[in-house]
């Protein structure tokens, strides 16, 4: 054992010992979030070609409303400066976050976390003082109402009160009766954000997202991001662009046509199934698609 | 092998590796987290999941401060709206008749001034049923001096708030001659209008109410300009999909029109958001965005029920199609007086559906 820890070396046992103290955090519990912080580049769920769905659970009538949506949605003057919800922003680019506490300054217990989120200037507050949500009859907005809880080092966020907001920007919405639990974990210099969407009206099952990661960043720049109303767009005022059902060309509801894994087109429209591993080896028995996509497919 | 290497690769791999160390300590985390299914989401914390959001008790009013001098009542119908200051009290429709004392009183906590106007924005009993025994508690100032020696039509009952309404409103509120009223005489509308605007400057702004055609000809909704809210009535009905009817003039057409008139009046604050608020007829208080999703929502409905109608589909085929399915979680109601099957009925109908 000796001579196996000699060959491992100092650096390897240095290693160890930071693995360990990481793992056996539960020990520092409440961490503070506040902080400048700097995303991490991630993996963007699917594959990026437009309407496509695999792995996001959505219901019968999340799907119905997915084949309506025109990508001329966009150039709707009154949608022009729709922001990313903050739920999506987590997870959208640009999302450099910064987060403050409130501290009551008699008790200096903490009252709450603000957040500011790069992309289109979103704004929460995670209240931590036990206040309970708004009564159903109060406004609802893009950040909701937020409320936070700590399980030991891990600080549990829940969100009510949202707007109806995109999971993916081609039509693949959640509604406003949506709660979001958003678990938040910062380890040394990382911050970790797993974030479960309930929505009973476009979900079929809870959408889990785990691939938000940023890391601590003091000289990080927070550039404004805002945004004017559109007064004349592609789009006549008072139309609402949109597809009749079954008339939708979005190039993922097209079963001939091949993204660039050669998803099959009964992934590409999501669902539960969609989300689990099982589904891989369902996967391999339906026929790939061989078509290419046409040019702009896809979204990135 | 010594752990010597390049001065860089010393700097930089005990660095990498505690991110991936790190990274792999979340991953096993997570693992272990519990993921509830749609129906019984997890328990999280010491927090009641999901947290519950309080509505008022049946029989119970609630009020809300809107923004400027305009509250919101809830609970009593449809929803009220309060603007009150120096001047006195002006209230958007009055609820529904059992409500009036409730209502009388969540007033009185927002101003003892006197009631001088109600708007009424539809004709409908949740929203006018409060109508008589409301306005009897308020006191409108004349405009002129009563001159009795001209005979009633120079008496002036100052002795009550004023009720204002689009003039085909008050038709059908008072019905015709030998029918029952809808509602008590001395809560009919007795400040009618009959052009595309009335206004009025009350409480130190100006009062715009606009004849905005929706679930029938007569509609209205007010714009405190000051305060930037307004009052919408049954043009945004966020708790579902709205009553028209059809026999009243009511139709989906004036109501996308109209949606987008609101919607011409709400300016954002940023974001498609804040900014001027919306007192709906029913449902949360609301802002452009939500206005705008709800205009989307009814084009989109109106667009598919008209397609069908042209393809010659009959009402028992186009219901059969569901044109409303990705809505009918949100808005759609299966029994009631008003159900998913007759709005699509009342689309159908209002775009020329005849079969």
């Amino acid at each position: 054992m000796g001579a196996s820890m000699g060959r491992q070396g100092p650096g390897r046992l240095l290693l160890t010992a930071a693995v360990v103290a990481i793992c056996s955090h539960p020990g520092l519990a409440q961490v503070d979030i506040a902080g400048l912080w700097r995303p991490l580049p991630r993996n963007q769920d699917g594959s990026g070609m437009i309407g496509d769905a695999a792995g996001v659970p959505l219901s019968a009538e999340g799907r119905w409303r997915a084949q309506s949506w025109s990508p001329d949605d966009f150039d709707v003057a009154e949608w022009v400066c729709r922001p990313h919800a903050w739920d999506y922003s987590l997870e959208g680019p640009l999302s450099p976050v910064r987060f403050w506490p409130e501290i009551d300054q008699p008790t200096q217990k903490l009252v709450a976390y603000h957040g500011h989120i790069n992309m289109m200037e979103q704004e929460t507050s995670i209240w931590m003082d036990g206040r309970p949500h708004p009564p159903a009859h109060a406004p609802h907005t893009w950040s909701g109402f937020s409320t936070g809880a700590w399980e030991g080092n891990t600080l549990v966020v829940t969100t009510t009160h949202l707007k109806e907001a995109y999971i993916r920007r081609y039509g693949l919405m959640r509604s406003d009766q949506s709660v979001v639990h958003t678990r938040w974990r910062r380890v040394g210099n990382y911050l970790q954000a797993t974030s479960i969407l309930y929505d009973s009206v476009y979900l079929a099952e809870p959408y889990v997202r785990t691939t938000m990661m940023w890391v601590f960043d003091s000289a990080m720049v927070m550039a404004p991001y805002p945004c004017e109303e559109a007064t004349e767009t592609a789009v006549p005022r008072g139309t609402v662009p949109h597809f009749l059902p079954g008339q939708s060309p979005l190039p993922a509801l097209n079963p001939k046509f091949a993204d660039r894994f050669g998803t099959p087109y009964e992934a590409r429209v999501g669902g539960p199934e969609t989300m689990y591993p099982e589904f891989i080896a369902k996967m391999k028995t339906f026929a790939k698609p061989t078509v290419p996509a046409p040019e702009g497919a896809a979204e990135r | 092998m010594p752990f010597v290497h390049s001065p860089a690769r010393r700097v930089h791999r005990p660095a990498s590796a505690l991110a991936i160390a790190a990274a792999v300590c979340l991953a096993l985390a997570s693992l272990g987290q519990e993921v509830a299914t749609q129906g019984t989401p997890a328990a999280g914390g010491p927090t009641v999941w999901p947290p519950r959001s309080s509505a008022p008790a049946p029989g119970e009013v609630q009020i809300l401060p809107v923004q400027g001098k305009v509250h919101m009542i809830v609970g009593a119908g449809a929803n009220i709206t309060v603007q009150a200051g120096d001047d006195g009290v002006l209230l958007v429709d009055t609820g529904l008749a059992s409500m009036s004392d409730k209502v009388l009183a969540a007033m009185k906590t927002i101003s003892t001034r006197p009631l001088r106007y109600i708007v009424d924005t539809t004709e409908f009993e949740d929203h006018v049923g409060g109508n008589a025994a409301i306005a009897d508690t308020g006191e409108i100032i004349p405009f002129r001096e009563p001159n009795y020696s001209a005979g009633p039509q120079g008496a002036l009952d100052t002795t009550k708030a004023s009720v204002i309404s689009y003039y085909t409103m008050f038709h059908r509120l008072a019905g015709p001659t030998g029918r029952t009223p809808k509602i008590p005489e001395l809560g009919w509308p007795d400040n009618t209008y009959s052009i595309a605007q009335k206004r009025l400057y009350f409480n130190d702004e100006a009062v715009v109410i606009m004849h905005q055609p929706s679930n029938t000809d007569g509609n209205s909704i007010v714009f405190f300009r000051k305060s930037d809210v307004v009052s919408a009535g049954d043009l945004l009905d966020l708790t579902g999909y709205p009553v028209i009817d059809i026999e009243a003039g009511g139709s989906i057409t004036a109501f996308v029109e109209s949606l987008n008139r609101l919607i011409d009046v709400a300016i954002p604050a940023a974001n498609a958001a804040g900014g001027t608020l919306i007192v709906p007829g029913h449902g949360r208080l609301a802002d452009h965005a939500e206005v705008v999703y709800y205009r989307d929502m009814m084009t989109v409905i109106r667009d598919r029920v008209q397609d069908m109608v042209k393809k010659g589909m009959t009402l028992s085929q186009v219901k059969a199609a569901r044109p409303t399915r990705d809505y009918d979680r949100r808005y759609g109601r299966a029994t009631g007086p008003w159900t998913t099957e007759t709005f699509v009925e009342a689309v159908y109908r209002s775009v020329g559906g005849s079969r």
